[in-house]
Order: C-alpha cells, then sequence, then structure tokens
C-alpha cells in the first residue's frame, strides 16, 4: 500500500510539471497582458512604461519568465501578484479556505439528496417518486445559476427574511452560526446541478445491481430487504460512484465561479476570474497548480478508497 | 501666504496688488474678477504660463465645475433621481456615532495610493491617505495637510505652509520629512508607481528648518501642477523607509495616513473596514465605522440594498443606469444622481475607408444615438458631440448632433465614392501612404466596406449598444461583426487598434480637472509601437485627414492661459471634431448612488473620491 502511495506520489511529479509548462504557454498565448492598460494610462511615457515593466519581469523573454517562476516554485515562492502587489500565497490563502467550506457543504448537501433520491427512485423506476425528483433536479440543473441564486434571495431573504441574501458574515458578526446561515443558500445552489447528475447516476447503478442474481440469492434466504440494500447493493453500486464524485470535487474548487458572484462568496472561483481578465500570470500560475494539486489528490484518494470497498483491487 | 478658506470682502482695486499672492488670495476671497486677475497679472508682466499657475491655484481653471449651462443640460432629463446640489440633510435626530455599511460591486486590487488601477480604491483611500489640499464636491481646492502656500513670481516654487498638531495613524507626526519622502518614493524608479500626481514635475525640493514649510519646484511653470497635487496622497516616511519590499506589497493591504478615518481589517472579497481616527486634525469623523462591503454583481446589490444590509452606494460601486428604476422601487432608499468625467463613444481607426470624412459622416448618420440615449439607457445619460461636457466653460453650445438619417448616409457613401450592389458597399480606398489626402486620393485598392465593432466584455449595456449600432449599419448595407473581448485584450498589442482590419470600439475615456485633450488627438501621443504609449490610437497606422488642424488647435490650447482665448480654442477644436466626425460621440454617462433616507452629510460628485467627506457623514433616528 505505502509503496504504492509513493509510487503515485512520484508520478505526479512530471504530470504537474507539464501541467505547470502548458499553463504557462496558453497563458502567454492569450492576447493581451498584464501590461496591457498601461500605455493607455493618461500622460504615461514611455520611458515609465518600460521602468515598470522591467519592475514587474515582464521585458525578459518567456522562457526566462517561466524559468525564475519554476526556480521560486522550488523554494516555496509562488511570486507576487501583479494586481495586488503582494505575495500569491496570501492572496489564494485569503480564500481558498472560504472556497472549501462551500465545496464542503455544497457536497454534503450533494450527496445526502443524490444517493436519497436515487435509491428510492431506483427502488420504483419510474414510480410517482421518480417522476417527481428527476423532474426537480433536471429544472435545477437547467436553470442558469445566477437566476436561481437570485430567486432563492428574493424568496428567502427579501420576501421571507429568513435568510440573509449574501456574503459569508453579517456586518460585525463572526459567529458560527452567523456563517451557517450564510452558506445554506450558496451551498444549496451549488450541489443542485450535482444532486441531478449524480442522482440519476446512482439510480441507473442501483437498478443495475438490484436485478443482479446475488440480490435474489439474498432475497431467497430471507434476508430483510433494508440490509441487502445497504449491505449488498449499495456497496456495489456506490463503488464507480467514488470516482464521479472524486473527479467532480476539484471542479467544485475552481468552478463556483457564478455561485460565489451572485452570493458574494468570497472563494476561489472569483479569485480566478478576476486574475485572468486582469492577466495576473503569478495568481493564475498558482490557482492553476493548486488545482491540479487537488485533482491528483482527489483521484489517488479515490482509488484508495476503492481498494478499500472492492477486496478485489489490490495495490500490492 | 494663501489661505484656501475664503474670507469675503468688498471689491479690491487690481492695481493694489503686485504679487502673485496677493492675486491669488484675492480671487479666493471673492475680491476680484478672474478676468480682472489676469489683466492685471498681465500688466505686472507675469509670464502666460505662470498665470496659468494662478488660476490653477483659485481653482479657476478646471473642467466640469458646476455652471448654469450644465444644470440646464441636466434638467433636460428625467427628473426621478435627486440630482446632487450638497450633501444629504435628512430630517430627524442626528445620532452620535453609528455605523453605515457602503456596498460596492469592484473589489479594490490594493488600497495603495500610488499602486492602484481602479476607481473603488481612490474612493476608499480617500478617506484614509490625505495629501496637502484636495478637491471637495463643488470641484474647489481646499486645505488639507498644508494650511496655505504661495507660488514664486517666476511660477516655479510652490511654498507649503504644514499644518501644526496632525498626526499618523501610526502615532507619528506629520512634518516635512513625510513630503520629501513621498516625492522621493513616487519618482524611484525601482518603486515603478502608476500614479505620480505630478510629483514628477518636482524639480527641487527643501524645508525650512522648523520643518513647518516645505517648497516643490518645477523645471517650468507647468499650469495643472496643483490640480493633481490635490488628488494625491502624503505618506508617512516611517512607511516608505520600511523598505521597498514592504511599502509596495504590504502599505497597500493595510495604508497608513493622516485622514479622519483609520484603516483596520481588509478581509479578501468579503469587507474593508474604517473606524474613527480619534487624533484627526479637524473635527472627527461622527460614524464610529464605515464598512465597505464587497458584493460583485449588481443584482444582489439591490437585494441588500432592499433588505437594508447596506445603506449606500456610490462612485465605482454606483447603479448602473439601466438599472436606475429598480432601484427607485426602493423604498427607504434615495437614487441620486451626478454628472461624470466620462464620454462613451465609438473610435474609428483610421484606415482604409474610416481615413475619409465622408465615410465617417455617413457611419455617424447611421447610428441612430438619441435611440441608443432614450430607449437603452432610458434616457438616463447625456448626449455629447465632443469631448468637452456640456456645462464647462470650454463646452461648444453651437455644434448640433447629426440627426439619425439613413438615406443621408448612403448618398454621402456614394459621394464618396463608394457603389452598392445589392448586397455590399465597395469602391477603391486612399492611397495607404501617410502624407497624402484621403478624401481625394484614392490611388488604394479596390475593398468591401466592412467594419468590425469592439466592444468590452462584461459590460451589458456596451452590448446592447454595439448590438444597435451594428444593426442600423447592417441596414444600409454596410458589412458589421460585433467582437466582445476582454480588456486585457482591447487595449494590449492584439487589440483593435493595431489589426489591419477597419475597426470600431465602443469604449469611455476619463478627463480629468483640465480639459487639456492632447492626449487624444495631438499627434505626439501616437504610440510608437502596440507595445508603446499613447491615448491617440486611431492614428495609429495613418494620421488624421485633418492631424494638422486639431494638433495646432490642441497643441495651443495646451498653453493657452487666458481662459477665454483657450475657451476659443477648444470650440473651434470640438467643432472640427465634429465636422470631420474624428469619432462617434455617443453620450456623457451620470453617476447614480444611492443611500438610505436617514444617511446625512453624504455629497459625491464626479469630481473627487467617494469617501472625501466620509466623515462628514452620519445617521440619524
Amino acid at each position: 500500500m505505502s509503496r504504492y502511495f509513493i509510487r503515485r506520489t512520484l508520478g505526479a511529479i512530471p504530470l504537474l510539471f507539464g501541467v505547470a509548462v502548458l499553463s504557462f504557454i496558453f497563458m502567454q498565448l492569450a492576447p493581451g497582458g498584464p501590461d496591457a492598460l498601461f500605455g493607455r494610462l493618461p500622460r504615461m511615457t514611455d520611458e515609465r512604461l518600460a521602468q515598470m515593466r522591467a519592475n514587474l519581469g515582464l521585458d525578459d523573454p518567456m522562457i526566462v519568465q517561466f524559468g525564475k517562476w519554476l526556480g521560486n516554485l522550488l523554494t516555496g515562492d509562488l511570486g507576487t501578484s501583479y494586481v495586488q502587489h503582494r505575495p500569491v500565497w496570501h492572496v489564494i490563502w485569503d480564500v481558498f479556505p472560504n472556497t472549501v467550506y462551500l465545496v464542503m457543504a455544497g457536497l454534503f448537501i450533494a450527496l445526502i439528496l443524490s444517493l436519497l433520491f436515487g435509491v428510492i427512485a431506483a427502488k420504483n423506476p419510474y414510480g410517482l417518486f421518480d417522476n417527481v425528483t428527476a423532474f426537480i433536479s433536471y429544472f435545477g440543473l437547467a436553470m442558469p445559476v445566477f437566476w436561481l441564486g437570485l430567486m432563492l434571495q428574493i424568496l428567502f431573504a427579501v420576501k421571507l427574511g429568513w435568510l440573509p441574501s449574501a456574503g459569508m458574515h453579517s456586518a460585525g458578526e463572526t459567529g458560527v452560526a452567523d456563517f451557517l446561515e450564510h452558506l445554506i443558500l450558496p451551498a444549496f445552489t451549488i450541489a443542485i446541478g450535482s444532486i441531478a447528475t449524480w442522482s440519476r447516476y446512482i439510480r441507473a447503478s442501483t437498478i443495475e445491481e438490484i436485478n443482479a442474481d446475488y440480490v435474489r440469492t439474498a432475497r431467497a434466504k430471507g434476508m430483510a430487504e433494508p440490509s441487502i440494500l445497504s449491505r449488498h447493493v449499495l456497496r456495489n453500486s456506490l463503488t464507480p460512484f467514488i470516482t464521479v464524485v472524486a473527479i467532480d470535487i476539484p471542479l467544485y474548487l475552481t468552478g463556483a465561479v457564478l455561485v460565489e458572484t451572485v452570493f458574494s462568496w468570497p472563494g476561489m472561483g472569483r479569485l480566478f476570474f478576476d486574475s485572468l481578465n486582469r492577466r495576473d500570470y503569478p495568481v493564475l500560475m498558482g490557482i492553476l497548480m493548486l488545482g491540479a494539486v487537488l485533482i491528483v489528490i482527489g483521484n489517488l484518494v479515490a482509488d484508495l478508497i476503492y481498494a478499500r470497498l472492492d477486496p478485489r483491487i489490490s495495490f500490492e | 501666504m494663501i489661505r484656501l478658506t475664503p474670507i469675503p470682502g468688498k471689491p479690491i482695486d487690481p492695481a493694489s496688488l503686485s504679487t502673485v499672492d496677493s492675486l491669488v488670495q484675492a480671487r479666493i476671497d471673492g475680491r476680484l474678477s478672474r478676468r480682472d486677475l489676469i489683466r492685471r497679472a498681465a500688466q505686472l508682466g507675469f509670464a502666460a504660463p505662470v498665470i496659468g499657475v494662478m488660476l490653477h491655484a483659485t481653482s479657476d481653471m478646471v473642467n466640469g465645475a458646476p455652471s448654469p449651462g450644465r444644470n440646464r443640460a441636466i434638467a433636460r432629463m428625467q427628473d426621478a433621481p435627486i440630482l446632487v446640489e450638497g450633501p444629504t440633510a435628512p430630517e430627524g435626530t442626528q445620532v452620535a456615532g453609528g455605523a453605515l455599511v457602503v456596498g460596492t460591486t469592484d473589489e479594490p486590487d490594493t488600497l495603495h495610493p500610488a499602486l492602484t488601477q481602479l476607481q473603488g480604491s481612490f474612493d476608499v483611500w480617500g478617506a484614509i491617505v490625505k495629501g496637502l489640499l484636495h478637491w471637495d464636491s463643488a470641484m474647489v481646492m481646499q486645505p488639507e495637510l498644508a494650511t496655505e502656500f504661495s507660488i514664486s513670481d517666476d511660477g516655479l516654487s510652490y511654498t507649503f505652509t504644514l499644518r501644526e498638531g496632525v498626526t499618523f495613524h501610526n502615532g507619528d507626526p506629520f512634518t516635512a520629512a513625510d513630503v520629501m519622502a513621498t516625492v522621493d518614493i513616487i519618482n524611484n524608479p525601482d518603486f515603478g508607481t502608476y500614479n505620480v500626481y505630478n510629483l514628477d514635475q518636482v524639480a527641487e525640493m527643501s524645508a525650512s528648518d522648523d520643518g513647518l514649510t516645505i517648497t516643490l519646484s518645477t523645471a517650468e511653470p507647468y499650469a495643472p501642477f496643483l490640480s493633481l497635487i490635490a488628488d494625491g496622497p502624503i505618506f508617512p516616511k516611517a512607511e516608505i523607509d520600511k523598505g521597498l519590499e514592504s511599502f509596495t506589497t504590504e502599505y497597500g493591504r493595510a495604508p497608513v495616513g493622516a485622514g479622519p478615518l483609520r484603516f483596520v481589517e481588509w478581509a479578501a472579497q468579503q469587507h474593508i473596514l474604517l473606524e474613527r481616527f480619534d487624533d484627526y486634525w479637524g473635527d472627527p469623523s461622527i460614524l464610529d465605522e464605515i464598512r465597505y462591503m464587497i458584493i460583485p454583481d449588481d443584482n444582489t446589490q439591490l437585494v441588500q440594498l432592499r433588505t437594508g444590509e447596506i445603506q449606500l452606494v456610490g462612485g465605482a460601486g454606483a447603479i448602473s443606469a439601466l438599472r436606475v428604476d429598480e432601484a427607485l422601487e426602493i423604498e427607504g432608499v434615495n437614487v441620486l444622481q451626478h454628472s461624470s468625467q466620462a464620454w462613451i463613444h465609438l473610435d474609428l481607426k483610421h484606415v482604409d475607408f474610416l481615413r475619409m470624412t465622408k465615410v465617417r459622416q455617413a457611419l455617424d448618420y447611421a447610428t441612430p444615438t438619441q435611440q441608443i440615449i432614450d430607449q437603452l439607457m432610458g434616457g438616463r445619460v447625456l448626449p455629447s458631440i465632443g469631448d468637452v461636457p456640456p456645462g464647462s466653460w470650454a463646452f461648444n453650445p453651437d455644434v448640433e448632433p447629426r440627426p439619425y438619417d439613413p438615406d443621408r448616409a448612403k448618398e454621402l457613401l456614394e459621394e464618396a465614392g463608394l457603389t452598392f450592389d445589392g448586397n455590399v458597399w465597395s469602391g477603391p480606398t486612399p492611397t495607404p501612404e501617410k502624407d497624402i489626402d484621403p478624401n481625394t486620393d484614392l490611388g488604394g485598392p479596390v475593398k468591401e466596406l466592412a467594419i468590425e465593432i469592439w466592444t468590452q466584455a462584461g459590460e451589458s449595456h456596451y452590448d446592447l449598444i454595439s448590438q444597435a449600432i451594428a444593426q442600423s449599419w447592417s441596414d444600409i448595407g454596410i458589412k458589421v461583426e460585433v467582437k466582445t473581448e476582454d480588456v486585457s485584450t482591447i487595449w494590449g498589442p492584439e487589440g483593435y487598434q493595431f489589426t489591419d482590419a477597419m475597426t470600431a470600439a465602443l469604449f469611455a475615456w476619463y478627463n480629468s480637472n483640465d480639459p487639456d485633450d492632447t492626449w487624444y488627438w495631438h499627434s505626439k501621443w501616437i504610440p510608437e509601437t502596440p507595445e508603446g504609449s499613447g491615448g491617440n490610437l486611431p492614428a495609429y497606422f495613418f494620421p488624421y485627414n485633418f492631424q494638422a488642424e486639431i494638433d495646432d488647435l490642441t497643441g495651443r490650447a495646451e498653453t493657452e492661459t487666458d481662459q477665454e482665448a483657450r475657451a476659443e480654442l477648444y470650440r473651434q477644436a470640438q467643432a472640427l471634431l465634429h465636422e470631420e466626425a474624428a469619432v462617434i460621440f455617443l453620450y456623457w454617462d451620470m453617476v447614480f448612488p444611492a443611500v438610505a433616507e436617514n444617511v446625512g452629510g453624504f455629497w459625491p460628485s464626479g469630481f473627487t473620491n467617494l469617501f472625501w467627506n466620509a466623515h462628514q457623514w452620519y445617521v440619524t433616528e
């Protein structure tokens, strides 16, 4: 097991290097740059422009810029943001935990509801419950996030006044209860897309397992239905589902930009989007590398869980 | 010494005045007319640039100061939002202390006055870091860290008397050393600031031994010197002395100044918190704290105004013209309105057919400007005919906008030598050389009239406007393609100005405190390369066909110090730009702040930052 772990970790290094090289090249290929607007600032002279480019290291050839970035990375330095003028590590760390909270809450809601919806629907395919939950989840999937978010805000914050409309804390508050109140709407909004896809996935794989021979055998032995479901069916139908979730998690971390914008949630998605618009290369590289590392870790964890759930899989 | 606070008196005999300071003081006190000041200064033999310096010191040489013309122009608009004419003054009893939550859609990049490029940052640091002087919302210069100043008779040296008993937020007393350190750091090439606030013009400086006065000298008389000084910051020397690394990376996240509000914390993407600085030299802030909440989505912003989670928006976070109607429905919230310095226009890159006057005029006739203003912008912007706002002393009231007239547009295209084959306009283009008359010298290849309209992504009203223009142009047979790009692309070396297609670009230029517009039109500001600096972008490949005339007008206006003569030059320039349809002028933006009914002292304008008088804001019961 540990040899497998080490092998996978070492194998990730060339992968991450490749990601770094490609990210850097693609970023530089995008038109414009962080200095695009400098020359349009009133009364900017060519001399001052050249000095500003030199200070940011933008006058170096691309390969030199990459070399410097990589050298700094090896010493644990992700560089300095061109826009915020402070270390990239600080820029990312300021918002990364918030995105983790949002994603964890979203995942939690999505997992619970999609399991519930998927399994119950599979027990009675094309029944009333199946059709209703299918309708709800596809409706949620089809609604644009910014519209759905706004409707939830209007309903729960303006009309009913039950929940705060946006942000992570009320002005001056830092308590956990206040934080959780703010978390509900964005977490639900971010979850709804996954509920649709995941519940359909679980439904399909559960239907497949529920008709398998070993289930009929279990029933024939007189085993109680709930334990057939939890000990046999789910164990088999959930194994491939682990991979689906593991692949989705990193997407959550970087792809929550719309939810974060609508709900003023301070997170990575907004940071990525803003940095992209302003061509803040050091921050973009930092986020992309963090995303790549998370994907590698997510897949590794998924494989390890796989092995635990399915005795046929062994890494030794 | 000059006091900026006027002590009004009877008119004074100009002949009794003989120094720069006495003339400026008499003008500030309202005892001397602008015209008499100029006449007397000329009699005394002051050089023209020196008179220019004096007019800046008296706040006479400013663009867009409130005037009857401007108010009339604004009165023509729908009257639903409240026109800002002074601080808000709600009924009810003023609460001592209290807190206010201000909402914005743009998070500041940094609060470093020298490194930020975003309006929202200027809005906020305006309450934290103050300079020697500041502008108020009536566009009048006011004393801040300097109590008085004098200008030498050669117009080169400015001596400021520094206010005594001023303390920075870090506890350090304010002295001349802070001013000198600020000038030095701004001019330090390794620091590489974007915003120099005219301090790059300082050739020499010296402080008195007691540290209570400081003299800044320019190499040449430089008229706008004080205008930007009044926008600029003074940093505490101790912060600069922490080193370039710290001053660049840390100061902008936790600025220290001598303003009435003190920086407390900045939670990334959430809020910036300011609190009253008790040792402020003047009247301390009435509010205990101001929280600047970052709400990126403008739907959410309106929702939070409705729920009362935020009580004020303005400046970078003001309500967009397209959403004013929604904001007006919110109970307990007043929507305000003031002018801005932003003119929205369609740049026309001067290549091929776009070098020809008649083709550009045709495009202007084919553009339904008034419909765009009325229908897309809800009538909440001011039509523009040039780059000087209505109401400014340099505005030309005689220029009439071209009406929407597609038939006239087609005639003009035919007169320009193009023919329409039922599908597309085509004809010979001007000879692709710089020194020709593109209106007559048509030795270039035969081409089709096909234009790309570039516009900025993420600005929904720009999308609507460019689509409307594209549709109108297509209606008369011009091939049009709309391209939506992000800011970095548009202004980078691959931007619309540097491609070989005929391009138009929809965007806003922002004027400053002076009508000087050489940056937009003069040949000295044509970028030398796509990576180079300069604001005259349409003339990058080929100069304007009227380049010599516009160089002459704007160049003379830049140095002319007689305001009436200067105004005449700008009026001629506006007439020329309109006649030539140099670009398609669309409208002047208006700004719509919104504020809860019980907030007083709030006085926003397009002339200064949002928080300039935040210490005078209060709430009532």
